[in-house]
């Protein structure tokens, strides 16, 4: 193994460039080394010009997602000893989102969309304390444990042919944590989620790639859910056929 | 500091750059042999109300080795669509208490014994039916 790995890093200033390019830095390779470290190291040893994101080092923010050899992943959770035979690895900022500077990916349009599909626990009536906690059993947990895995990093976005197509598609976190409330016992607004599952910005523009499950870093399977959201969705339009033809508004 | 992000643009060639984009490309690419194959039959059919001599110049048509790689060609995306979706089914289909994997099975057992049934029914009602004569 060389004592050395070339890490190229598509650099994007605004002031200055049209358009990002790769930028050559050699790190120290050792076995124990991630791409977050190799980053902090460039930083503090080579460049301090250079900018990315990143905070907790465990995989829990979501905030170091990055393109790794054209994947999207954690720096965090990759090690550089996988590309040691190789002796060179590219770095890019996530793709389908605008980039604001080198590895900084502006995630502000995922932001709207996860805002769009209200993503916490919706009430009808506010109980007061007194009554104690909404309860759960461990099998209505269960029901949507997988999905509230997710620590949005976004990384499914930069996997999403569609929203790199188009970024009005809720896309895959969104339309997970649609799911992930739906299912939990303690929400009442899945009807209010609905009409957004339904739009054409919704689960319908989901071709089933799948890639967005492979690059999960929190195994969360987001295809699984926004193609269970397909079902809903399906499920909503016949009782909302049948309500019309009663003579009943739609829902 | 005015911002200035920059977007890059989705090329044609987006799907070529991953493994993952290009199985996806082929899977849904197997849609068009499988058109094509439907043309084929309702052309066949068009010709069996044309007459028996119309119906067997049909038939005879299909044995060019054109027509036979294509067929080849359709029966490896059949295989490739129904196994690909299969693949699918437990990200849509989720029932409590049973594993994603006995539902693919489940499936995979059903495809084959109602493939087995179809072709079993076909193979015996052509001699019935009178066969090629």
């Amino acid at each position: 193994m060389s004592d050395s790995i070339a890490i190229y890093v598509a650099r994007y200033r605004p002031g200055q460039d049209e358009a990002p390019t790769e930028q050559r830095y050699d790190v120290p390779l050792s076995t124990d080394l991630s791409v977050l470290e190799a980053l902090n190291y460039i930083k503090d040893e080579l460049d301090p010009t250079l900018a990315y994101r990143w905070s907790c080092r465990m995989a829990i923010c979501g905030s170091c997602g990055v393109m790794i050899d054209g994947e999207p992943r954690l720096g965090c959770k990759t090690f550089l000893r996988e590309f040691a035979d190789r002796g060179e690895l590219h770095l890019r900022a996530l793709d389908n989102f605008p980039v604001e500077r080198d590895l900084i990916a502006d995630v502000e349009r995922f932001m709207d969309h996860l805002e769009t599909v209200k993503p916490w626990t919706v009430h009808n009536s506010e109980r007061p304390v007194s009554e104690g906690e909404y309860r759960q059993t461990p099998a209505e947990l269960e029901r949507y444990q997988q999905f509230s895995q997710c620590i949005n990093c976004g990384l499914c976005y930069a996997a999403c042919p569609q929203f790199g197509r188009d970024d009005s598609f809720l896309g895959p976190a969104a339309l997970t944590l649609a799911l992930r409330y739906n299912l939990d016992s303690r929400d009442d607004g899945s009807a209010g989620r609905m009409a957004a599952l339904n739009a054409d910005e919704g689960v319908w523009r989901c071709t089933f790639v799948g890639y967005c499950s492979e690059v999960c870093p929190k195994d969360v399977d987001p295809a699984q859910a926004v193609n269970r959201g397909k079902v809903a969705s399906t499920i909503n339009y016949g009782l909302n056929l049948l309500r019309l033809a009663r003579g009943e508004h739609d829902t | 500091m005015t911002r200035k992000p920059y977007r890059a643009p989705q090329r044609w060639s987006w799907w070529l750059k991953n493994p993952a984009y290009r199985r996806y490309l082929l899977r849904e690419a197997t849609a068009l042999p499988l058109f094509i194959y439907a043309l084929v039959l309702v052309t066949g059919l068009y010709r069996y109300t044309q007459g028996q001599l119309a119906f067997t110049r049909w038939l005879e048509a299909l044995q060019a080795p054109g027509w036979l790689v294509f067929h080849a060609v359709a029966v490896a995306a059949c295989v490739l669509h129904a196994a690909t979706w299969i693949e699918l089914v437990p990200k849509l289909l989720v029932v409590p208490g049973i594993s994603g994997r006995s539902i693919k099975r489940g499936h995979q057992v059903a495809a084959l014994i109602g493939s087995a049934l179809v072709l079993g029914a076909a193979l015996v009602s052509w001699p019935l039916a009178g066969g090629a004569s």
